[in-house]
């Protein structure tokens, strides 16, 4: 088989690949990111590369400019690599993301996260496994169990469940109890464990599909290291939550984006291309990996053996999951839209080839349709939206956002595709809810000095989700931009024009931790126009398919990893959010994460998260007729119908 | 039994447009009118006040257009080469109430006439005739920002209807005419939302939605003029169901639409003139409050129609 290596500029890394690999392929498998909106189906035009040594095949594309021809450059998805390769990335085919901070596929960061659980609503502790402690009584003549009903009628008593005498096979079964059972694996070590262990054991238990399976039997004491994982599988932003799962405490949260973000920033980009030629391995390994960096980076540093890492709850959208567990989404997409699995049962992780302990479990959260996933039904969980009396609605703010709507009696959800502006990718400067963020703006009226504040008070390095919101109503109030999103502003040491556009500058570079000035472009803005207008309409016409006006809606939960902190009427201001009073407002920060690590730590939970994933109507926006007709309405701040944000007195 | 009529009763109302200014408000025409102000849908005189007639502009240019069919050019003859005579002969001649000039010379692919050179022939113009003038740019954003507020500032005091100010261009011409009393078009793709914007933009500008006029963009007969049609009726009823950022009369481009339809080019033939008299009546029921035309045959059969429909 032949192979040759390829070599990128300017990130001078190599690759060795075989024949007839694209160059697009060849540069993901060494990490450098190339733009590629359509997934690599030769559509976008945005993978254009330079080859400046060796030789290629390519397919004629209309993509590209006779001059582009001439000057060597091609389509990096339709190229074939047939020779040693050095290839020049231009700047412009660089992910948008990577060009902004260059670290951001480097590392996960530490997120700040707020999360509001609701006080009538906490579910018993059982976590989704447990870890039990056992002196067993040295078998002799009168006891003469065998090892494994020993350990079965060990545990019973542990867990004060009658005990069982039944000692045949290795289900014993009593009636109204959860069957425990156990694999040969235990078994077969079972009789030199006990005793080289002088009969005390700590047995690790799972809740595994309505019976109770022996996960994993160690020698001595563990119990005191019982430890699992939550974690959001988001199209852009991954997040995750290291727990003890013996106190409930959450020792650390962190943010990573999501790997596969190189195969298309969006669902639909990813199903395509899990179609290619292991397209779907690609996309599995990319957001195991992500998934398996950030538990060995957390578990790192809060000194936890990956061993005592017992199990995993993963909350994401149908999509996510799917890729997760390396199921072909394929039928996502297509008409009558259906997924291969809204419930999974609860498999080992080392399936999804996530490394904690190999016989740890994974648990993934229902979900609703295809395209309302278990983010929704976590989020609604953890909001207990379920459990109102008056009509409430859950907005989850995020490349695909999701709304629910409903009380305790009905909730209908739709998924709004919004983009991943609100998560700080596809806009110049954005970035994470993470140290160095900035998420609070004031625009001074008479000068235009701005002050704004950080994410741990520190020197700023970008803009997260709820920087853009505030900053972008504070532009608004201090007329540097026009209601339809254009910079008004003439002549201002703040304003500049590039090739791209005009930007202007929120921090500049001599105050910010950065190596530029941190600008907000005319570009960044339309971004963030159509997400929000994407998230305002799909509320608007939920709501008006029930029958319901915007007024009826008594609670409105927000959610999205926004940090700490969501400035709610800046959130209106620019028409994120519809003018209603106040009050009416919670911030819940990462609500499916919350929602996760409440499945993780309760089988209650898990329960009525089930529950609410069957009660849960889906509701398709693009079968509406007006959903058009509101979003072009919405691409305006806050509306082209001011008369719906009469509190804003514009 | 005597049938009961429902009657709907509306809240909003439309603006109405002043276009010229008489010697005792500064300005220097014979008369002006007045657009827009209705209170009820087109022809229903039942239901509330429809206090002005829909209007008809003469359409002229500042050089001599080459793309008019033969049909609608022989008709101005050799006047199409002189704009005064043109402009004379539209108000002596077919008796026009309201000229309305197309600077298309000033586009930079056709003549590239400087904002000076134009600015004295408005200045020119007006003191020629003495009906109240509307004013269009080239389209062009980068030349319409020097020509018109040049324009602008020879016209002042003439209360002229000026444009087009599009969502992306629009501040420098709003800011201009703003500061020399006109009237402002509003043009707008076909699009209510954008048609709303629009105006919020401007307005937030300091131009006051009473000086604004729609161009909603139609398409002749044939040509997309349902859809024109029913994006005004939407504005027209979001209008008067009490949208104020939305109440601005139309101006409709009835003779630029009409004549560029193939049929309307049939040679010796009355067609075009047919395709503009239908584009027009057909826009008159849809809102329309100022129509410009082209061809003085079917505005003179469109003025007999107004006049029917409205007595």
């Amino acid at each position: 088989m032949n192979k040759f290596k390829v070599t990128f500029y300017p990130d001078n890394k190599s690759v060795e690949v075989i024949k007839d690999t694209t160059i697009l392929s060849a540069a993901i498998s060494c990490q450098v990111f190339i733009n590629s909106a359509c997934g690599g189906d030769g559509v976008c035009g945005k993978c254009k590369v330079i080859v400046k040594k060796g030789s290629v095949v390519t397919v004629p594309t209309g993509a590209l400019t006779p001059e582009e021809k001439k000057k060597h450059v091609y389509l990096a998805c339709l190229t074939t690599i047939h020779s040693d390769l050095e290839v020049d990335i231009p700047p412009e085919s660089k992910m948008e993301i990577d060009a902004g901070l260059k670290d951001i596929y480097a590392n996960s960061e530490e997120v700040e996260s707020e999360e509001v659980v609701s006080s009538d609503k906490i579910f018993k502790h059982s976590p989704l496994s447990t870890k039990l402690y056992l002196e067993l009584p040295k078998p002799d003549l009168n006891d003469s169990l065998s090892d494994l009903d020993r350990l079965y009628r060990a545990i019973n008593k542990a867990q004060g469940l009658p005990r069982t005498t039944e000692s045949h096979g290795a289900k014993p079964v009593v009636r109204g109890l959860p069957p425990i059972q156990t694999s040969m694996a235990n078994i077969r070590q079972l009789g030199e464990l006990l005793r080289d262990s002088d009969w005390k054991v700590t047995a690790t238990l799972g809740k595994r599909n309505n019976s109770i399976e022996i996960i994993l039997v160690e020698p001595g004491d563990t119990s005191a290291k019982n430890f699992g994982f939550s974690f959001d599988i988001g199209t852009t932003t991954i997040s995750g939550q290291l727990v003890n799962l013996n106190n409930n405490q959450v020792l650390g949260t962190k943010a990573a984006y999501n790997k596969q973000a190189s195969f298309g920033s969006d669902v639909i980009t990813r199903i395509i291309y899990a179609k290619e030629e292991e397209g779907l391995e690609k996309l599995h390994n990319a957001v195991s990996e992500t998934i398996n960096h950030m538990i060995k980076e957390l578990a790192s540093e809060y000194n936890v053996d990956l061993n005592d890492v017992t199990c995993i709850v993963c909350t994401g959208n149908t999509t996510m999951i799917h890729l997760l567990l390396r199921i072909d989404p394929t039928y996502i997409r297509r008409e009558p839209y259906v997924p291969t699995a809204n419930f999974i049962p609860v498999l080992r992780a080392t399936e999804a080839e996530i490394n904690i302990n190999p016989r740890g479990l994974l648990y993934c959260v229902p979900g609703v349709s295809s395209y309302v996933g278990g983010d929704t039904t976590s989020g609604v969980l953890s909001s207990a939206l379920y459990k109102e009396k008056d009509l409430s609605i859950l907005i989850d703010i995020g490349t695909n956002g999701e709304i629910a709507l409903g009380n305790q009696d009905f909730i209908v959800a739709s998924a709004a595709s919004a983009g991943p502006a609100f998560e700080g990718s596809g806009v110049v400067c954005g970035m994470r809810a993470s140290s160095g963020a900035i998420q609070k703006v004031k625009i001074n009226h008479k000068d235009l000095s701005v002050s704004y504040d950080t994410i741990g008070n520190v020197k700023p390095r970008g803009i997260c989700g709820s920087g853009y919101i505030s900053l972008i109503s504070e532009m608004l109030s201090a007329g540097v931009i026009d209601k339809s999103g254009k910079i008004k502003l003439e002549n201002n040491k703040r304003l500049r024009t590039t090739d791209t556009g005009r930007e202007f500058i929120a921090a500049f570079k001599e105050e910010s931790d950065s190596t530029r000035d941190v600008v907000i472009t005319e570009a960044d803005i339309e971004n963030l126009k159509r997400a929000k207008a994407a998230i305002y309409s799909a509320t608007a016409i939920l709501i008006k398919h029930i029958d319901f006006k915007i007024s009826d809606v008594k609670k409105i939960f927000i959610a999205g990893g926004f940090g700490t902190s969501l400035d709610i009427e800046s959130a209106i201001k620019i028409g994120l959010l519809p003018d209603l009073e106040r009050k009416r407002f919670s911030f819940i920060g990462n609500s499916a994460l919350a929602g996760a690590r409440e499945i993780l730590l309760s089988s209650q939970a898990v329960k009525e998260a089930e529950n609410i994933a069957r009660k849960i109507t889906y509701f398709e926006l693009s079968t509406d007729s007006g959903y058009m007709d509101e979003y072009m309405a919405a691409l305006f701040f806050p509306h082209t119908d001011l008369l719906r944000f009469p509190s804003l007195k514009i | 039994m005597a049938v009961q009529l429902m009657q709907e009763m509306w809240q909003g109302e439309i603006s109405t447009v002043t276009i010229g200014a008489v010697k005792e408000e500064g300005g220097s025409r014979a008369y002006s009118i007045k657009i827009g102000g209705e209170q009820s849908l087109p022809c229903l005189f039942k239901e509330g006040a429809i206090p002005n007639k829909p209007e008809i502009a003469f359409e002229i240019w500042d050089i001599a257009p080459n793309d008019w069919p033969s049909e609608l050019s022989k008709e101005y003859g050799h006047a199409l080469n002189d704009p005064f005579l043109w402009a004379e002969k539209c108000v002596k001649e077919y008796k026009a109430r309201s000229l309305c000039v197309r600077l298309q010379g000033a586009h930079p692919d056709s003549g590239d006439k400087g904002p000076g050179e134009e600015a004295a022939f408005i200045r020119q113009l007006l003191d020629k005739v003495n009906v109240p003038l509307i004013i269009l740019g080239t389209g062009d954003d980068t030349k319409d920002n020097l020509l018109l507020p040049a324009c602008s500032e020879a016209a002042k005091g003439e209360r002229c209807l000026i444009g087009s100010a599009v969502q992306d261009n629009y501040k420098t011409i709003a800011v201009s005419l703003l500061a020399d009393g006109h009237n402002i078009i509003a043009e707008s793709p076909i699009d209510i939302n954008i048609a709303k914007q629009l105006n919020i933009l401007i307005s937030d500008m300091g131009l006051p939605l009473e000086r604004i006029v729609i161009n909603p963009t139609i398409g002749a007969l044939g040509y997309g003029l349902e859809y024109a049609y029913s994006i005004m009726e939407r504005a027209r009823l979001a209008a008067l169901s009490g949208d104020k950022t939305v109440a601005s009369p139309f101006v409709c481009f009835v003779g630029q639409e009409a004549w560029r339809a193939k049929e309307a080019k049939v040679e010796d033939s009355r067609q075009g003139v047919m395709w503009e008299v239908l584009t027009a009546t057909a826009l008159i029921q849809a809102g329309a409050d100022l129509l410009v035309m082209r061809h003085p045959l079917a505005i003179e059969k469109v003025n007999k129609y107004i006049d029917k429909l409205c007595s």
